[in-house]
């Protein structure tokens, strides 16, 4: 697949050090890129430079195989969705007009523009009476969604995400999360996103990126950074002692099944659960071996032993 | 933090006014100062109901402030009734030119009843708008019901009215002419000064040291310095600029309004957060556009805090172009001093100060309005 955002041979360079060096970059259309690392990593830096709200000191960023050293700026951030953690509705607009400002700018018609703000508000469970409030009277959570549905309003085909669900608790975060999830999925945009929440990574994430002080550390997907080999700083980032339990809810059953007799009075468990949920079904019920069914009917047997891919080795 | 108990302090201030000084004074014509009154000898019982009614105010304050503003109301009205009241038998068999003036106990009382009432108005809202307006009514009531005709303010004003008419007239339009060239010239600035922080920096000081130069030397100073400016370029002359009246008053009074206006504009512009400008360009709004639809309108309680402040200033001001020819209220204040006739100086000073708390309080209002989307 194509790249979308290519990132070649880019530093930046803030002074004292900080900033970005010898960052090699390629972000598939339609991938969730998952930006990890510790806090002064250069993860902000680094989706900024897509936006040129950052203009790298080397190399170069290309969108859509164009440099976009070459594009407008204003043309090209409003072909851009942005989203960040302070959110940044505008204080003295509503929340419509807040949904509405990248397609007023880019000089939608009126009707045009309450449609889609409609159809955004329904999208992120937002009450339609919420239209004419304005920031100062939402909830966290309302505020969060505004500001997800004001970088999806004129649709564009990448959305930058800076740590957007970050003032939430976590059931609003991970709702939020599975919306997210379901729009990337039905709508294939190219997403960057930055996060803290190294189950939210894990989960979202076809690319994962890790950062340390301004460089990338490894990248791949959250399978290969969660594998016995991956660098102890990505283990511990992505997890440290419970990271064999979070790579558990990236396998499926499916792959480990093997066919034959399970044993007599075992649990049941679908295929296309996760490799955790078949772990905890053995725990409850102090079984070493499950019976995987699919549409019912049995297909073959899950042992202990297999989880994690340990059996085929 | 506790609060400092205002009320009994003022109105003790109110009773040492009311029961300390002379009350009144007759005086043989309006250039002397007259033999003093006190108020039980000008007022009689009506003392008392004052007393009473202004005592009675301050425990009810906190709990019931329209209760309490109603009690000061009362014993302002019934103070200044009385007070008209007991002039014209004052006045019997005295010389035409005699008068009544009101003395230094009337005034302390009549100030800190007025902040009594201000003070007991706070707690409610809504008490803070009608009370104004029913003190305006009730002062009108007694002014043009004649109940006050007696008192020497009074008299100096229907020898004046046509004048001060037209000093008041005048005073606006001075006002409002240094405001525009204020505005005129110091929004610009502002703008330029929140753009380059070396502009800021030379800028603000030079607007700081205007406010340094005492007012009275800054108008007089203006008027030889225009006469040089005036000598060198004749053309100015024709245009039609002038070394004495309203040109070095509007040039001095819009420097002074200067400052506040100015440091407005250059704190509203940085007002706005800077995440939301970050957001703002990251969503692909030229500069231009975030100065309009974001910076002026976050800024805009600031702005407007600030002409205010400059309006205010202004007319208070103005009255200094008496001393350069500007006219206005402060030829009347000045011609009142010049004959040491206080209520000819009162006659220019109180409408000034009552342009001004008008001004304010109207202007307040309009703030209060604009912030629908602020708490
Ligand atoms: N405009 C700037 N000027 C100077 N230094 C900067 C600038 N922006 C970022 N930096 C520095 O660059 C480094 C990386 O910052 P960045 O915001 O990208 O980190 P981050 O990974 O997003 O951190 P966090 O998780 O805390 O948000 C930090 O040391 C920061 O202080
Ligand atoms: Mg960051």
């Amino acid at each position: 697949m194509a790249a979308m955002i290519r990132f070649a041979g880019i530093s930046v360079n803030f002074g004292d050090g900080a900033g970005l060096r010898d960052i090699d970059l390629d972000v598939p259309e339609g991938a969730l890129c998952v930006l990890v690392g510790t806090s002064g990593a250069g993860k902000s830096t680094l989706m900024r430079l897509v936006n040129r709200l950052v203009v790298p000191s080397a190399g170069t960023v290309t969108l859509a195989g164009k440099d976009i050293a070459t594009r407008d700026p204003v043309e090209l951030r409003r072909g851009i969705g942005y989203a960040i953690q302070s959110v940044g509705l505008f204080p003295h607009r509503t929340v419509a007009e807040n949904i509405a400002i990248i397609p007023a700018l880019l000089g939608w018609e009126k009707r045009r523009i309450t449609e889609r703000t409609d159809a955004l508000m329904t999208m992120l469970q937002l009450d339609p009476a919420l239209a004419g409030r304005y920031p100062h009277a939402l909830s966290g959570g309302q505020a969060q969604r505004v500001g997800l549905a004001r970088a999806l309003a004129a649709d564009p085909a990448v959305l930058l995400m800076d740590e957007p669900f970050g003032a939430v608790d976590p059931i609003v975060r991970r709702a939020l999360r599975r919306e997210l999830a379901a729009i990337h999925r039905e709508t294939g945009k190219t997403i960057l996103l930055v996060t803290h929440d190294a189950e939210e990574a894990l989960e979202l994430a076809t690319l994962l990126v890790v950062m340390r002080e301004g460089r990338i550390l490894a990248q791949g997907s959250p399978l290969e950074l969660t594998a016995m080999a991956a660098d102890p700083f990505v283990r511990e980032l992505l997890g440290g002692a419970g990271l064999p339990l979070r790579r558990l809810d990236l396998l499926h059953v499916r792959d480990a099944v093997r066919p034959g007799e399970p044993e007599a009075m075992a649990p049941e468990i679908d295929a296309d659960a996760s490799q955790l949920d078949a772990l905890r079904l053995m725990l409850e019920h102090g079984a070493t071996s499950l019976v995987v069914t699919e549409a019912g009917s049995a297909v073959g047997a899950l042992r202990f032993a297999d989880l994690d891919g340990r059996g085929r080795t | 933090m506790r609060t400092l108990p205002v009320q009994p302090v003022l109105a003790a201030l109110a009773l040492l006014g009311l029961l300390g000084f002379g009350w009144l004074a007759v005086a043989p014509n309006r250039l002397v100062s007259g033999t003093a009154l006190s108020s039980f000898a000008a007022l009689h019982f009506w003392v008392a109901a004052v007393a009473l009614l202004l005592v009675a105010a301050v425990p009810i304050s906190p709990r019931r402030p329209a209760l309490a503003c109603a009690a000061l109301l009362a014993a302002l009205g019934v103070a200044l009734w009385a007070s008209g009241a007991a002039a014209p038998p004052l006045l019997e068999g005295m010389p035409p030119a005699a008068r009544v003036m009101a003395g230094p106990g009337f005034w302390l009382f009549l100030l800190t009843l007025l902040l009594m009432l201000t003070e007991a108005a706070r707690p409610a809202a809504a008490l803070r708008r009608t009370m104004p307006l029913v003190l305006l009514a009730m002062l009108a009531a007694l002014w043009f019901g004649g109940a006050l005709d007696a008192l020497s303010l009074a008299v100096e004003y229907r020898a004046r009215a046509p004048q001060l008419q037209d000093a008041l007239l005048r005073h606006m339009l001075l006002s409002a002419a240094a405001l525009a060239l204020a505005l005129v010239l110091f929004v610009p600035l502002g703008w330029w000064g929140f753009r380059a922080s070396r502009a800021e920096a030379v800028l603000g000081t030079t607007l700081g040291l205007v406010q340094v130069v005492p007012a009275l030397a800054l108008f007089g100073a203006l008027m030889p310095l225009l006469g040089a400016l005036l000598r060198a370029v004749p053309g100015l002359r024709e245009a039609g600029l002038e070394t004495i009246g309203a040109t070095p008053a509007l040039i001095a009074t819009a420097l002074y309004a200067g400052l506040p206006l100015w440091r407005g504009i250059v704190v509203g512009l940085g007002a706005a957060p800077r995440d939301l400008v970050e957001a703002a360009e990251g969503m692909g709004m030229t500069s231009r556009r975030i100065d309009w639809e974001l910076r002026v309108p976050l800024g805009l309680p600031i702005f407007l805090a600030s002409l205010r402040v400059a309006t205010v200033q202004c007319i208070g001001l103005m009255t200094l172009g008496g001393l350069v020819g500007a006219g206005g209220l402060g030829a009347i204040v000045f011609e009142g001093m010049a004959q040491f006739a206080t209520d000819l100086i009162l006659l220019g000073a109180l409408p000034v100060i009552l342009l001004a708390l008008f001004v304010d309080g109207v202007l307040r209002l309009v703030e209060g309005r604009l912030a629908r989307w602020r708490q």
